[in-house]
């Protein structure tokens, strides 16, 4: 090859780097933050969720609880919308999950949705306008998906006839809301840019109903609501992640997350504890360790998962059992290829295995060709 | 077993000619049943294949009963209780150029909706689909055939527009259905959309229902869903469709493979008599010796089961083979009439074998099982003495001359009253002219041949003497007479049927030169002229006037048919309609002036729709009944089509491109000439342009690809037949070697006998072409006035091409005459010694 071939070859990828680092926003510092019209879309971002995981009971019957969560994913295919004289050109997909844990029956249910982002089947919002994400719901049912802003925090509801689950709840904070990191940027590895910002709602007081198997509720509960954008969230030799959600009986509140490497150890950890009275202190590496004590091997996609941690905050006096309340809380979604993940309810319990708390787990990235396409 | 096989070995090693003969019979029995049936199979597997790989294993369709579905029924689709999932689905064809245009089927896509894509080579980025110009993915098949990689550029036309394309990535359809067109091509629907500039419209959904899910009270719901705009099918409904519009080209080739077998049949029957004639002596020497009759049954059933064997392993590749040679006439056939996909491989099922060995082995075994019956019935004695087989058509000739008799009044009558307003009435009619002629052939050959007056020993001596071996002789007579009469009546048809077209394209094709687009023949509607084309066809100074067309498919009145707009006032235009009902000049009158409408004559008839009738059109905005001003002759589509004023067809279904126009000349000006200057001056465009002449040559040569397989048949049956009577003669050279023997020892010469044997097979050859003729005007009478109007609905005009008759008849009776040669040599060279003391 002669010199001023690979020059030329250099150029041509300087030149496609260069478009492509202007085509999606990266995370960097100094980014101002505005709300509430930050609860909205970031379509220069490529992608962005809204994630929603709680526990609730029947209001009519207490000790009948359920875990759930709620999620609208905005997946970016392209920075800008491509030039086609069609009302199916789009720059975005939306996808959305959504799962009840009956700890009464054992039971896991799921649903999934996927659409491209066009105005017949799913869009995002624009501040001021209350719909922050809406999409029709799954094939077989009328209706929709739909997250709107109330004013202080969000309602949400979904539907699928299918699977037989609905849910429309309502929420409002009991704290305010916290960045996951310095500025609202939650690294996720070295890189600088391999980061997200990312902030969240800790608790919010949930009201509603839910419908599972026929049988109308309604429950009440806590909620804790993320929401994060980013352009890449994963180095090319991570793998997936372990996130955890944690909400201690003395008010405090605690977010952990651990970047898994290829070669199956940890590559990246970080973590935010919130106090009682909402202030937030990030937790470096070295502040607390984790380690899995059990595991779960799904008949569903037969992917190993850990199930059963211990976790030490040396500096805060905090050594924590965490448990799944369900083993099978596996997500297997049917409309996206390959795409599945443990996501489920856990109680905290602290020396002499004493109630500590609740809250969420999130393993993804587990089985062969699972890695998250972010 | 081993006296059995050593037997046959000898034996067929005594009689080789009479071996292959029989074998051929069998063979080419099974071949022409085999091979009909295949391209029936595949033409189906084809459109089927093409509909899985597109819509997946979807359980329902949803399709327009307008021109296209609108995009905004698709939620509402999606919504339905039981929808599982939903995908549209948009699709066009293009040309590809070359020497010969090749058509691709765009397909386009939610290719980010959840469905099952059999990817070979995964695009590299999906977002790709949507942001590459032209990204498509095509199969493997196709992409080595035109040396593409991934990556690589290529372009297609669709009407005048030429469409830039690229390969993005691989997908194996073949993979899902193994029929599948290797010419489907996919893209994303935002891309489908835009590069076919149809914006808002699909062509189809595709509907996987949840398991459980009640498939007809789901489509209800969908119906209500989406109201009068679309139709909701399953997948057996759409394959119904499918075969009720193939339904009469099916039918007949079916109808045609059948008689080849039912001739094949004949000489199996020919044949086996023939063995058992030679070997009569042998099975008295069995019997005598002990042998019992059962014995000598299964010997002579085991001997037609191994033939029938051989004939069926010979007829397998025999008929693949037709049906390999006649794949590209049949798949032109069903793109060109039918506008239905190309059949590219074939379909050989088990079941298609299995049918062939059954009709093969089967229809060998019932044509010797009368003769084996009543060869093991015989007594050793009769067998040893040499007296000839006289098959029961001897004695019982004038009962089955009545049976024949009564059978043929019987339909006919019945076809007169009701029998003529069932659809396949013609066909049973037809069935009933070819199962009479064996049954009056009998009586006719024998009163025919016996009133012969013989002056000397020569070919009328042999001619009268058929009479005397009417068992053998007329079923030679009658295999040859249903051949010929199948020849004749579609002989008859195909010329009725090209003299209609030639007619009518001489009324009709009245401008100077023709342009459309090489995608038209596949697209329609789709494939339109720029309006710079027909802006540089306009301003020529050699052209007087331009007659435009645009096209469409849509509902009307029930059917989906073809939807044509003209210039109703175009001077001098009427000629471009032959009206069958209704006066040109009003019926275009009130079409320019009060928006009526022409109907053409398939669908009238399929319909009954009568002038002064309202016929309902579907539009994309809704239905309007429109008054039936006349009904004109139509040849082009089976289905049929409807004709209305342009302006009026723009608004019924808003603007769009031309499809393609007629210029007509000023006088003096050289069309050949033009249409050399056109494609010089618009290169690149995938237009057709073509002179007059050119026009009607390229319209005869669709009409003869579409008959091509007919005349394949036909030669079968001829070679049949022709083999047929060899075989009898044969035999009765061989039944009457002692009587020859005799004529020899009395001082015949072997001139004389090859004579008498020659004019034996002239007058079994001038009675079977004689009757058949007589049963083929009748069986033409009906395929023309019958099964044409029922199935095609097309009136044709009955014409006898002499040229083509008589030179059928010299044909057929010149090989009946070669057929004799061999038999009459060698009864010729009988020596006297051949007489035994028992024949005396």
């Amino acid at each position: 090859m002669t010199i001023s071939r690979k020059l030329l070859r250099a150029l041509l990828a300087g030149i496609v780097s260069l478009l492509c680092a202007v085509a999606w926003r990266a995370v960097k510092p100094g980014y101002a933050w505005a709300f509430p019209r930050d609860h909205w879309a970031h379509p220069e971002f490529r992608t962005e969720w809204w994630y929603f995981t709680g526990i609730l009971q029947d209001v009519a019957n207490p000790e009948q609880r359920f875990g759930y969560q709620f999620t609208l994913f905005r997946v970016g295919l392209l920075p800008e919308k491509p030039n086609l004289n069609s009302r199916w050109a789009t720059r975005h997909l939306l996808m959305g999950h959504a799962a009840v844990g009956d700890f009464g029956t054992g039971r896991h249910h799921f649903s999934d949705l996927l659409y491209r982002e066009i105005p017949m089947l799913s869009g995002f919002g624009t501040y001021p306008e209350a719909r922050i994400a809406w999409s029709l719901a799954p094939a077989g049912t009328v209706g929709s998906w739909e997250l709107m802003w109330n004013g202080e925090a969000f309602d949400f509801r979904m539907r699928d006839d299918e699977r037989g689950m609905a849910g429309d709840l309502s929420t409002h904070p009991q704290k305010p809301l916290v960045f996951q990191g310095p500025g609202g940027i939650s690294r996720k590895g070295a890189e600088d840019e391999v980061a997200s910002f990312y902030y969240s709602f800790t608790r919010l007081a949930t009201l509603g109903t839910l419908a599972l198997g026929g049988r109308t509720m309604s429950v009440r509960g806590v909620s804790w609501m993320d929401h994060e954008f980013s352009t890449s969230q994963l180095q090319k030799d991570q793998v997936g992640w372990d996130w955890f959600a944690m909400r201690l009986i003395d008010g405090r509140d605690l977010m952990l997350y651990v970047l898994r490497h290829s070669s199956g150890g940890a590559d990246f950890r970080r973590g935010t504890l919130v106090s009682a009275a909402g202030e937030a202190r990030f937790l470096t590496a070295g502040e607390w360790s984790i380690r899995s004590t059990s595991t779960w091997e799904s008949p569903h996609t037969g992917c190993r998962y850990p199930s059963g941690w211990a976790l030490e905050v040396p500096a805060e006096d905090l050594e924590l059992e965490i448990e799944p309340i369900l083993q099978d809380q596996e997500n297997v979604c049917r409309r996206s290829a390959n795409l599945h993940y443990w996501e489920g309810a856990v109680r905290l319990l602290s020396k002499g295995r004493t109630p500590a708390g609740e809250g969420y787990v999130e393993l993804t990235g587990y089985g062969k060709n699972n890695r998250p396409p972010l | 077993m081993q006296f059995f096989l050593g037997g046959l070995i000898a034996r067929i090693r005594s009689s080789r000619a009479l071996f292959v003969l029989t074998l051929l019979g069998v063979a080419l029995g099974v071949a022409s049943v085999l091979s009909i049936q295949i391209l029936n199979r595949s033409a189906l597997g084809a459109f089927q294949g093409s509909v899985r790989a597109v819509g997946g294993e979807a359980d329902l369709t949803v399709s327009p009963r307008g021109p296209f579905l609108p995009e905004e029924c698709f939620p509402r689709i999606l919504g339905q209780s039981g929808v599982a999932s939903a995908w549209p689905v948009i699709r066009s064809q293009v040309a590809l150029q070359g020497k010969e245009p090749i058509f691709l089927e765009l397909v386009g896509l939610d290719l980010f909706a959840p469905r099952r894509i059999p990817w070979k080579s995964p695009p590299r980025e999906f977002s790709q689909a949507l942001s590459v110009p032209g990204w498509v993915a095509v199969t493997p098949t196709l992409a080595e055939r035109m040396g593409w990689t991934v990556g690589q550029g290529f372009a297609v036309t669709l009407g005048s527009r030429r469409l830039r394309l690229q390969v993005g990535a691989l997908v194996d359809f073949q993979k899902l259905a193994p029929l599948a067109s290797s010419r489907l091509v996919v893209l994303d629907i935002a891309q489908a959309q835009t590069l076919l500039a149809r914006p808002g419209e699909i062509d189809q959904v595709e509907i996987r229902l949840k398991p459980g899910a009640n498939a007809a009270k789901t489509a209800d719901r969908i119906r209500a869903a989406v109201g009068e705009l679309a139709k909701v099918e399953t997948p057996e409904e759409r394959r119904d469709q499918a075969q009720e519009l193939l339904g009469a080209f099916r039918l007949n080739l079916t109808a045609l493979s059948l008689i080849s077998l039912f001739v094949g049949a004949f000489l199996v029957y020919s044949s086996t008599l023939a063995s058992l004639v030679r070997r009569r002596a042998e099975f008295g020497l069995m019997r005598s010796l002990g042998a019992m009759r059962g014995q000598v049954f299964r010997i002579i059933v085991g001997e037609v089961l191994l033939l029938g064997g051989l004939g069926v392993a010979l007829g397998i590749p025999l008929g693949y083979a037709a049906a390999r040679a006649n794949m590209g006439s049949v798949s032109a056939t069903l793109s060109n009439l039918y506008l239905l996909e190309e059949v590219e491989s074939l379909k050989v099922s088990p079941a298609t074998l299995a049918l062939a060995a059954l009709l093969g082995i089967g229809g060998a075994l019932l044509g010797a099982l009368a003769p084996a019956i009543e060869m093991s019935r015989k007594d050793h004695r009769t067998l040893l003495t040499g007296s000839t087989l006289r098959p029961v058509a001897g004695t019982t000739a004038r009962p089955i001359f009545l049976a024949g008799v009564l059978l043929l009044g019987g339909v006919a009558l019945w076809y007169a009253g009701p029998g003529h307003r069932w659809k396949p009435g013609g066909f049973i009619l037809g069935i009933a002219v070819l199962l009479a002629l064996p049954l009056i052939a009998p009586v006719v050959l024998g009163s025919g041949t016996g009133r012969l007056r013989v002056q000397s020993f020569s070919f009328a001596y042999g001619a009268r003497s058929l009479s005397r071996s009417l068992g053998i002789t007329s079923v030679a007579v009658a295999a040859l007479a249903v051949a010929v009469c199948m020849l004749v009546g579609i002989t008859v048809m195909i010329g009725s049927f090209r003299r209609t077209l030639e007619l009518w394209i001489g009324s009709t094709i009245r401008a100077d030169v023709y342009v459309s687009s090489e995608s038209w023949s596949r697209s329609r509607g789709q494939a339109g002229l720029d309006p710079q084309t027909l802006e540089t066809l306009a301003t020529r100074d050699e052209v007087r006037s331009m007659d435009r067309l645009r096209q469409t498919f849509t509902e009307c009145g029930g059917r989906r048919v073809s939807v044509i707009g003209v210039d109703m006032g175009l001077s001098g235009g009427e000629s471009r309609f032959v009206l069958m009902e209704g006066r040109p000049r009003e019926a275009l009158r009130r079409a320019r002036e009060s928006g009526a409408i022409l109907v053409g004559e398939p669908l009238a008839r399929k319909g009954g729709w009568k002038v002064g009738d309202r016929l309902p059109i579907r539009t994309p905005f809704g239905e309007e009944s429109l008054t039936i001003s006349g009904i004109y002759f139509d040849y082009g589509s089976v289905q049929g089509s409807v004709a209305m004023d342009l302006a009026k067809f723009e608004k019924m279904f808003g603007q769009g491109p031309i499809n393609t126009v007629a210029l007509y000349m000023k006088p003096g000006a050289d069309s050949e000439r033009l249409v050399d200057q056109l494609l010089t001056a618009l290169p690149d465009r995938g237009l057709q342009i073509r002179s007059n002449r050119a026009l009607r040559d390229r319209i005869l040569s669709i009409f003869e690809e579409t008959f091509a397989v007919t005349r394949l048949l036909q030669a079968m049956s001829l070679i049949i037949a022709a083999c047929g009577i060899t075989l009898t003669l044969l035999v009765l050279a061989q039944e009457r070697i002692s009587e020859l023997a005799l004529y020899r020892a009395l001082g015949a010469s072997r001139p004389q006998i090859f004579r008498v044997f020659l004019g034996k097979g002239m007058a079994l050859a001038v009675f079977g072409i004689g009757m058949g003729s007589a049963g083929g005007l009748v069986l033409a009478l009906i395929l023309v006035y019958g099964i044409n109007r029922a199935y095609f609905g097309w009136t044709l005009a009955l014409h006898f091409p002499t040229l083509a008759l008589a030179g059928e008849a010299l044909l057929l009776f010149s090989a009946a005459m070669l057929a004799s040669l061999y038999p009459a040599v060698r009864a010729s060279r009988t020596p006297a010694t051949e007489l035994s003391r028992d024949d005396l």
